[in-house]
Formats: C-alpha cells, structure tokens, sequence
C-alpha cells in the first residue's frame, strides 16, 4: 500500500495536479457559498474542462471542488442562515447564534479547522479500510436503510425543546413537503395539483433556503431588530488553539457519524451531521449551550459532513456505487476518462486511485488555506448596514432559487416556505424538525415499501434483521431519552420548589 | 398563545383534510407496491389531525403560553412580501436584468433606506455582481426581457 501511496503522491504533487486542485478548491468554495449552487452543480459545471487532462488531475480537480463546496455551503449557513447542503443545516443553529453573538471569525473557524480534520480524517479511513469497509455497506439493504432513516428521525425529540406537539406538527409537515413530486414505485405524480413543475417534486435547497434564510430575513423586518445596534459587530476572532482542543471529543463523533453514512449510498451528509450534533450535545459537559451558540455544536457536524466527502468515495470506488450527487458526478468524470469503479481499479490503476486519495488531503489543506483567507472578507461582506444586507441576501436567495433548476417554481416555493418558517419562529414550532421531516421524508417512504415488498408483506422482516433491529431500537431510546431526562429534571425541580 | 393555537389547530386540520382529499386523486399503477402511493400520505394526514387536534384540545383547555405581542413592524414585512410576490410574478416577464434593479431599489427604500444615489447604486451593483457570478460564471440561464438579451 505504502508503494502504492508514494506513486499517487507523485502524480498529486506536480505543480500541474497541485494548480488544479487549488483552482477546484477556489471554485468549489465559490459554488458552495451561492445558495442554489450545490457541490454537485459546480462539479458538473467544471467536468467538460477535463476533457484534455490526465484522468488523476481531472479527478483531483473534481475531488477539489467537492471538499471546497462543503465549506463554502457552511459560510452561508454561519454568516446568513443559509445552509448550502443538507448536511450543514444543523450548522445554522448554533453557527448563525455565534454569528449573532458577534462571534463570526469563531464559527467560520471552527467550521474550516473541524472541517479539515474531518475531511483528512476521512481520507485516512478511505485508504486504511476502503475495502473492509465496503463488505460492511453490502449489509445494507432496505430494512436497514428505513430503520436508519428512523433513527434520523427520532431526532426530532430532542431538538424540538418543551413542546413535543408542535414539534410533532413541525416534522409531519416536512414529511409532507417530502411525498410533493412523482412516487418511487409506481410513477405517477402525488400532490403536484397539476403543475408539471412539481413531478420532480420540491427541491430540498428551496425549501431550506426558505425556512432558514427568508423566514429569517422577515422575522429581523417584522420583529423590531435594532439594526444600527447590530451594525459592524461581527468580529473575525479566530478560535484559539486551547478552544479548538476542547472540541476533540465533538469533532471525534462527527468522524464516527461520517464514516458510517459516507458508506452508505445516498445518505449524503444530512443524517450524519443531525446525529454527530445530537450525539455532541449528549456527551458535552456544557448542553445547555447547544441552540445558543455552542462551538461543539458547529464542530460535530462540520466533521461529519466532511467526512462523508472522503468516506462516500468507498462504495464509489469499490462498486461503482456513489454514495451522494456529488460522488455520481465524480463517477462520470471517471467513466469519461475510461475508469471503471471496482476492485480492478485500484490494481490496474493505482496512480489514478491513490493520486485521489492524496489529491484529497492536499484539497483539504488547500481547503483550510483558501478559508483562512477568506474569513475576513466574507464577514467584511456581512458588516454593512443591515438593510442593504437584508435586500443583498434577498437578491441572493432569489437568484440561487431559480438556478436549482432553471425554474420560477423553486422561487415560489422560497417564498411560501419562508412565510410558513417565519409563522412557525414567532408561534414557538420547530423549522430544524420540519427540515429533517423534508430531507429524510422520500428515503424512509421509499425503504419502507421497498422492504415490505420485498418481504412480501412480511412487517418482521424490520426486526429479525440484526442491524435493523438495532438501528430501531436505538431510534427507540433516543426518540424516548430526552423525554425523559426532562420528565426527570421537572421531577426534580417540582420536588425542590 | 391560546388564540394563535386555536387558528393554528384549525388551519392544521384544513391542511390535514386537503391533503388526505387530494390523495384519492393520486393513481394507482400497475406497477406498485403492497402499500401503494397514499398509505403514507395518508398515515400523514391522520397524523396532523391528531396533533392539530391536541393542539386545539390543549388551547381550549387554557394550557397554552400567551398569544406573543403583534410583530413591531409588520407593515414593512408586508410590504417586503407584496414586493417579492410582485417580482417572482414580472421577473419572467421583464427579464433579470430589468427587474432586479427596480425590485431592490424598492426593498431598500421600504426598509427605510432614504438616500436616492445610495438606493440606485446598491440596487444596480447587487443586481450586477448577481448577474456576473450566476448568470456568466455559473453559466445559469436567467429570464432575459422581451428586448432581447437584456
């Protein structure tokens, strides 16, 4: 391996590789930061300009473009609620609080620095057990996939605070939003009220554009926000090192989180970083500070996110199956060049393989570099009068809307989500459960009647499968856990009082 | 918040009722499942209308919070809404570039923003550095006005 590790960093390290994957880095960071551009876009756009070079540079530079696009998505989510993709949803809680707290250089870095940690840390585990680890993804079937859809679910208990009914109401309307578009299995259209632009169903960047970033920009118009007040205090303080340390066990979780949904096809970040958070905030020795500004709870789910851009490669390059939009597109820069994804590949190719590998790492430090560098701009960009930032963000939004898919109706949709996201804020519902209801919403549905099919009706098939069966009843305990360490804390406060 | 529960729960019950009536239009295939297209929508339904129904239960039975004050500046987010309405609706129409520029001179000015060159210029720049990074960078085809290219 070792050999082979030195060959890639042959290849990895010319000047020719090394520019290219600065440039994707550069042009992934730009992409993610505009709402609307996925990393999975900016790829695409970038694939017919590697036509011409060798196919390890062209991987590089797509590699380079998805590391980058997942930090440039969390820049959105700190400085204006935007989240760039589901995986850095969870990021607008407490990043934007620090962010609002005026403590915007700490988040961002925070973000970038577990970010890279992650991001190496899962490249370490993608060169170590690639091949184990894809025996384990084999054991995923249906049951699997909808119990741990559950398990993402169950969340919900513990981010919806007090009021378990309105957080109830907030995530059924999600799932809701989630069953808009054509049906996995028969293909006809449901709840699209005749409009052809809805068959694809409700993207989930607009829905997350409108229920964090417009629903937010109305509740600061309506709500009587001090603007003035809050004109020029974001400071571009790094964190320091001694804060950084304190994050190990934060950033430790989100490594565990991404490495097991990077292994899973489809999974693309989103249930990791709910889960690293949720877990972060249960081993933290300060949870009451998790929803008002906590950096463990910035730091979890940017290492889970980042984790997954390496981890995700593993069923992509050992079956051919990517693991997220952004890996389909990797796969057909590969099948461009003549690659095809298997065990094969990393014997017959092991300069294009392992060149990967160390593309990615250095892409992560480039990552960290070009972020570093582009702390202080992108707060100068938000310490203006605010509201010539609220009507910037708008335009923003808007514009990122319509580039979803080149269409008015994802616009209309930022619109009405933004208006039901600002109702929910003031009348004390839950805009993260509703999300997590809408992102997990089409996997559980699909899973679930997959599974049963498949079993032929058989509802048991979810429970004689062990890693089923596990997946649940851990979803069970941490549905309930909360529950019941509030139940216990009200216990004792009355026994007190 | 007795009262805002007591619409909401309403409302809810309404958006349960819809949706569980529009799933009887959603056609069955020929190639489905055992469960078929509307068992989870309609799981759903029943699922909000128990909810919306506790809600309004919980409302009624005076165990709400307090309704929250009314918004400080709900005329502005009004008229914020009115403005973005009004741009998705002529956006098509008049093309990006036309537009935006009117549509953010009018947001500026109803948040309050008093200088006339301030307004024109943030307006413009925005609509401009908008239209360079998605339009021309990102290669995005944006609404272009009956003129032409514009």
């Amino acid at each position: 391996m070792l050999a082979n590790f030195l060959l890639g960093a042959q290849v990895a390290l010319r000047p020719d590789a090394l520019l290219m994957t600065l440039l994707g880095v550069a042009w992934g960071i730009l992409g993610g930061a505009l709402p609307g551009i996925s990393g999975s876009i900016a790829m695409a756009l970038l694939l017919p300009f590697t036509f011409g070079m060798d196919p390890a540079v062209a991987l590089m530079m797509l590699a380079g473009v998805y590391v980058g696009a997942m930090y440039g998505g969390s820049i959105t989510a700190v400085l204006i609620s935007t989240p760039g993709t589901p995986g850095s949803a969870i990021t607008v809680v407490d990043g934007y609080a620090l962010h609002q707290r005026g403590e915007s250089g700490k988040a961002l870095g925070v973000s970038l620095v577990t970010g890279t940690v992650g991001g190496i840390a899962g490249v370490c585990i993608l060169v170590a057990f690639a091949i184990p680890l894809s025996r384990v993804a084999l054991l995923f079937g249906p049951p699997e996939y909808f119990a741990f859809g559950v398990f993402g679910l169950a969340l919900i208990s513990s981010f919806v605070g007090r009021d378990l009914v309105k957080g109830g109401i907030s995530a059924v309307l999600g799932l809701m939003l989630a069953t808009v578009g054509t049906d996995p299995f028969s293909g006809t259209p449901r709840f699209t009220f005749g409009s052809v632009d809805l068959v694809g169903g409700v993207a989930v960047a607009a829905g997350m554009i409108g229920l964090f970033a417009v629903s937010e920009i109305f509740y600061q118009v309506a709500e009587g926000v001090d603007w003035e007040r809050v004109r020029g205090r974001y400071a571009t303080k790094l964190p320091s090192l001694r804060e950084l340390w304190r994050l190990r066990v934060a950033t430790l979780i989100g490594i565990v989180f991404g490495t097991i949904e990077g292994l899973l096809p489809g999974g693309g970040g989103a249930i990791a970083s709910f889960m690293a958070y949720n877990e972060a905030k249960r081993w933290s020795k300060h949870p009451e500070e998790f929803g008002r500004g906590s950096l463990e709870g910035v730091a979890a789910p940017e290492t889970a996110n980042n984790v997954v851009t390496a981890t995700a490669l593993i069923p992509l390059l050992t079956f051919g199956i990517p693991g997220s939009n952004s890996a389909a597109i990797l796969l057909a820069g590969m099948m461009l060049h003549g690659l095809q994804p298997g065990p094969a590949l990393f014997e017959r190719t092991p300069q294009v393989v392992y060149g990967l590998f160390v593309g990615l790492l250095v892409a992560n430090l480039f990552m960290l570099g070009l972020g570093l560098l582009a702390v202080r701009p992108s707060i100068a960009l938000v310490n203006v009068r605010r509201p010539f930032l609220l009507a910037g963000i708008l335009g923003l939004v808007l514009v990122g809307a319509y580039s979803i898919k080149n269409s008015m109706v994802e616009v209309w949709v930022v619109l009405a989500t933004g208006a039901v996201g600002y109702l929910m804020r003031r009348y004390g519902y839950n805009v993260l459960a509703m999300v997590l209801g809408f992102v997990l919403g089409f996997m559980v549905e699909a899973n679930l009647r997959r599974s049963l099919l498949i079993s032929l009706g058989d509802p048991w098939v979810f429970f004689t499968r062990p890693i089923s069966a596990v997946l649940l009843a851990l979803a069970v305990l941490t549905f309930l856990w909360p529950l019941l360490r509030r139940a216990r804390e009200t216990r004792r406060a009355a026994l007190a009082g | 918040m007795r009262r805002a529960d007591v619409v909401a729960a309403t409302v809810l019950l309404a958006v349960a009722a819809l949706y569980y009536q529009q799933s009887f239009f959603v056609v069955r295939g020929f190639a489905t499942d055992r469960l078929g297209p509307t068992f989870v929508p309609r799981l759903l339904a029943g699922a909000l209308a128990v909810l919306a129904l506790t809600l309004l239960a919980r409302a009624l039975g005076g165990r709400s919070d307090p309704t929250p004050p009314p918004a400080a500046r709900i005329e502005v987010l009004l008229t914020i809404l009115a403005l973005l309405v009004g741009y998705a609706v002529v956006m098509p129409k008049l093309g990006f570039l036309l537009a935006t520029p009117g549509f953010l001179a009018a947001v500026l000015a109803a948040l309050g923003i008093r200088e006339p060159l301030a307004v024109v210029g943030a307006a413009v720049g925005m609509t401009a550095i908008l239209y360079l990074a998605f339009g021309r960078l990102l290669g995005v085809l944006l609404p272009t006005s009956p003129f032409g290219r514009v």
